[in-house]
């Protein structure tokens, strides 16, 4: 009876082991954020693939923020990328080898021309990209600064919303009577101060063409009007618009102390809306759906002293997958049945529906949107051009001092000429093109 | 004749056969990652499959020359020294002296003392690194507890004033501006004039009197924000704080756990010649514990250079990296950013050797002035 039972879990164990091996192992480095309303239904979706794909093993590995971005360039360093993974355009942090070294396919040359016939042209465009190829498809176009307002709490005070800087710098003894900050932009982790609020600034002060000529060594960034953006950005602390507290505050800490009334407003990126929006695992909302109708809006950057490019706002194209260049065969054929389920009309839509962002691919639209993504629609109606991110622009060696030197200008440990110095002396190093 | 050789003969080949494995193992885990990375500070490696991926050569010692030139790197090599120092010459003699008062039963409930202090060693530094973050923030627990005292202190001033009655006239918006904290005017222009057009603003009167004291405590009150963080000098003092407290406990245990071996009739036989306390612990359980000062002091100095979870938790490094230490230099040339695999391998190196010189100079202090166990 033994030496039957033990034949018969050999028979068992070899049908599996064959089942297990007819099946096309991909591994997939996703980033998502947990406690992102939206992250059930994206589950839920990576569930469906692997329910209508049985004969794919897809291996997740999902991050979120800085333990993302160390794990893939870990990834890219070793040369172990991930069949598929979730990546920036430009030389991002956690993109960097893998668009400077080309490490992953050209879309283009792998995904369909109908399929990809359904998104923007602006996301399909390789000179969006490090690598001047489509080594990402951008699910989104990015806008980095976005002026979360507590319009409630505004009006519960007595106070207008502001227009300009001198307005928004009215309001601070107002609200420090009552313990609120007037804006939030937690720095912690570096980036943020450079790409969800400096970029905007140096883009309304000197404007990309500014940039460009800086890149072509013909400006150089110790030149006055760059400082001067520099200056303007230390003067937002000075003038306690901004806490000197947030250089020590992380990232993810932002959404709950905003939707808390902790602060009038916070800056962030337009994809923090799903970070208010109702989980529908839970029901539960950081901002409830009536409050998000009644008493927030997201509104562009007040205009500021000396703007020459009036109401812009930085924006870039969007993160998205990718597939590792080294693929091939059914390997490849799985990874891409799973772009094409991801940039599928359903996934879009509940990326759409969960305010994850707006997609580019053009063929969504849902009447099942929260207040606030409503108002996030709206919100990219008020900007009539977009400026360069500096860290989509800039090389990694350069904005690297900008990101440290943002927050030395806030706790005054640096001076804008210094921080302006260090970034041309990167700019310098790097070999002429 | 014969005999004898054979008998070497056959020592030498249990002697290889038994330390062969443990060699090997060492080789490969110890010296050839150490090697390997020697290799590629030399060399222009980039990323990627290290063979079969693009090619790289060997190129020199530039990282090393741009280490010597990189002031993020001399930052980061002060502040771990400033670990060393506070490890050495912080919880080495503090967890001796406790561990002392404990063995020489100086306090009741030793072995009770003993657990409680050994307590954060047991915890994750990642969690010990998120709590003291937590109690160092700038809206954290001890700027809590310092702005209670100084609130108290201004509401005590502020009630001084209102007893002569609420009236907002000049003399009573001078009165305020001279109990407040002076960082809390900066943002006014005309703090006179625009302090006196808020109150009025808003509306007090005699009858809510409490809103008034509670919105100036607010605007007016001194408010200390911890701001070690942004002073380069003294950035370092949270983590160092941290650093003594995690490891004291530690060392508590090795030194009581050596010290009870020491013979009691030695420290008795001191105590009946007349030797105080002091005298007692610095002739007797010094010298003998000595090869164990040694070793406590190398783990402390090896500890010392690794450090990472801790400060990755509490700060990363920042802000502006004023509170980098070279591992976490090190991550973030190879991990973070563009990376710069020969420039990281360089600073590793460079941990290898620092470590190698501080070992050294510990055993000869050691063999030079420690007595025998």
């Amino acid at each position: 009876m033994k030496r039957l039972a033990l034949v018969v879990a050999m028979v068992a164990f070899a049908a599996m082991s064959l089942v297990a091996a007819d099946k096309t192992v991909l591994k997939f480095l996703y980033y998502a954020d947990s406690s992102q309303a939206g992250y059930a239904d994206d589950m839920a979706s990576w569930a469906k693939f692997k329910a209508d794909n049985p004969d794919i093993d897809l291996q997740m590995e999902i991050l979120f923020d800085r333990p993302y971005a160390q794990k893939l360039t870990a990834y890219a360093a070793a040369g172990t990328v991930p069949d598929v993974v979730f990546m920036w355009p430009t030389t991002n942090e956690a993109s960097s080898l893998l668009q400077s070294k080309k490490m992953m396919k050209d879309l283009k040359t792998v995904l369909p021309a109908d399929f990809l016939k359904n998104f923007t042209a602006a996301s399909l465009s390789p000179s969006a990209q490090t690598s001047g190829q489509l080594s990402e498809l951008p699910q989104s176009f990015t806008f980095t600064t976005v002026m979360y307002a507590n319009v409630g709490l505004l009006k519960s005070l007595g106070l207008a919303v502001p227009k300009t800087y001198a307005d928004l710098k009215a309001l601070v003894p107002k609200l420090r009577v009552k313990n609120v900050q007037t804006v939030l932009l937690p720095d912690a982790d570096k980036w943020p101060a450079q790409s969800c609020l400096f970029s905007t600034i140096s883009g309304r002060l000197l404007g990309d063409a500014w940039i460009d000529s800086v890149l072509a060594g013909k400006a150089k960034f110790t030149d006055k009007a760059f400082v001067d953006a520099l200056a303007f950005y230390g003067q937002m602390y000075t003038d306690g618009v901004i806490n000197i507290s947030n250089v020590q505050m992380g990232y993810g800490d932002g959404p709950g102390l905003f939707a808390a009334g902790k602060a009038a407003f916070i800056i962030d990126g337009d994809w923090r809306v799903g970070a208010y929006l109702t989980d529908k695992s839970n029901g539960k909302a950081l901002i409830d759906p009536a409050k998000q109708a009644s008493d927030f809006e997201l509104l562009n950057f007040v205009a500021i002293p000396g703007e020459k490019n009036v109401n812009t706002a930085s924006a870039i194209a969007g993160t998205g997958l990718g597939i590792n260049k080294d693929l091939t065969g059914a390997k490849l054929d799985a990874a891409k049945r799973l772009l094409m389920f991801y940039y599928s009309k359903d996934v879009q839509t509940m990326k759409l529906e969960t305010g994850a962002y707006i997609p580019t691919r053009t063929d969504v639209t849902s009447t099942k949107l929260e207040p606030l993504s409503q108002k996030q629609i709206k919100y990219y109606s008020t900007v009539p051009k977009t400026t360069y991110v500096l860290d989509g622009a800039l090389d990694p060696t350069v904005f690297g001092p900008l990101n440290d030197g943002l927050q030395g200008i806030a706790l005054g440990a640096q001076t804008p000429a210094e921080v302006a110095a260090l970034m041309q002396k990167a700019q310098d190093a790097l070999p002429k093109k | 004749m014969a005999t004898v050789v054979r008998g070497k003969v056959e020592t030498n080949r249990a002697y290889w056969t038994f330390i062969t494995p443990a060699f090997a193992l060492y080789l490969f885990v110890f010296a050839f990652p150490i090697i390997l990375s020697f290799v590629l500070s030399v060399s222009n490696y980039s990323g990627g499959k290290m063979f079969g991926g693009d090619p790289w050569t060997l190129t020199g010692f530039d990282q090393y020359f741009k280490l010597a030139n990189d002031s993020n790197f001399w930052l980061a090599l002060k502040n771990n020294v400033y670990i060393v120092l506070i490890s050495v010459f912080g919880q080495i003699p503090l967890a001796f002296l406790l561990a002392y008062v404990i063995f020489r039963k100086i306090v009741r409930w030793g072995e009770g003392w003993q657990a409680i202090l050994y307590v954060p060693a047991i915890i994750s530094v990642i969690v010990l690194g998120i709590m003291w973050k937590m109690i160092f923030a700038s809206n954290g627990l001890l700027a809590d507890i310092i702005n209670a005292l100084d609130t108290q202190t201004f509401l005590a001033s502020l009630n001084g004033l209102l007893a002569g009655g609420f009236n907002v006239t000049d003399d009573f918006v001078q009165k305020l501006l001279a109990i407040s904290d002076p960082r809390a005017l900066t943002g006014f222009a005309n703090p006179a004039n625009d302090v006196k057009e808020l109150i009025l603003s808003m509306g007090y009167t005699a009858a809510n009197l409490d809103v008034f004291r509670s919105d100036m405590v607010n605007l007016l009150a001194p408010k200390w924000t911890p701001d070690f963080l942004s002073h380069q000098d003294v950035a370092m003092i949270p983590i160092l704080f941290v650093t003594l407290w995690v490891w004291t406990g530690m060392y508590i245990i090795m030194f009581h756990a050596n010290m009870q071996k020491i013979d009691s009739q030695i420290i008795e036989a001191a105590r009946i010649d007349g030797a105080s306390e002091l005298q007692v612990m610095w002739r007797v359980i010094v010298p003998n514990l000595s090869g164990v000062l040694a070793n406590a002091a190398i783990l402390c100095i090896a500890g010392s250079l690794n450090t990472f979870a801790l400060i990755w938790a509490m700060t990363a490094g920042g802000p502006m990296n004023i509170t980098q230490v070279l591992a976490i230099y090190m991550f973030q040339n190879a991990f973070i950013g563009v990376p710069n695999f020969p420039l990281a391998n360089a600073i590793s190196v460079f941990i290898v050797l620092f470590s190698f010189i501080l070992i050294g100079l510990t055993l000869v202090v050691e063999r030079r002035y420690g007595g025998r166990e």
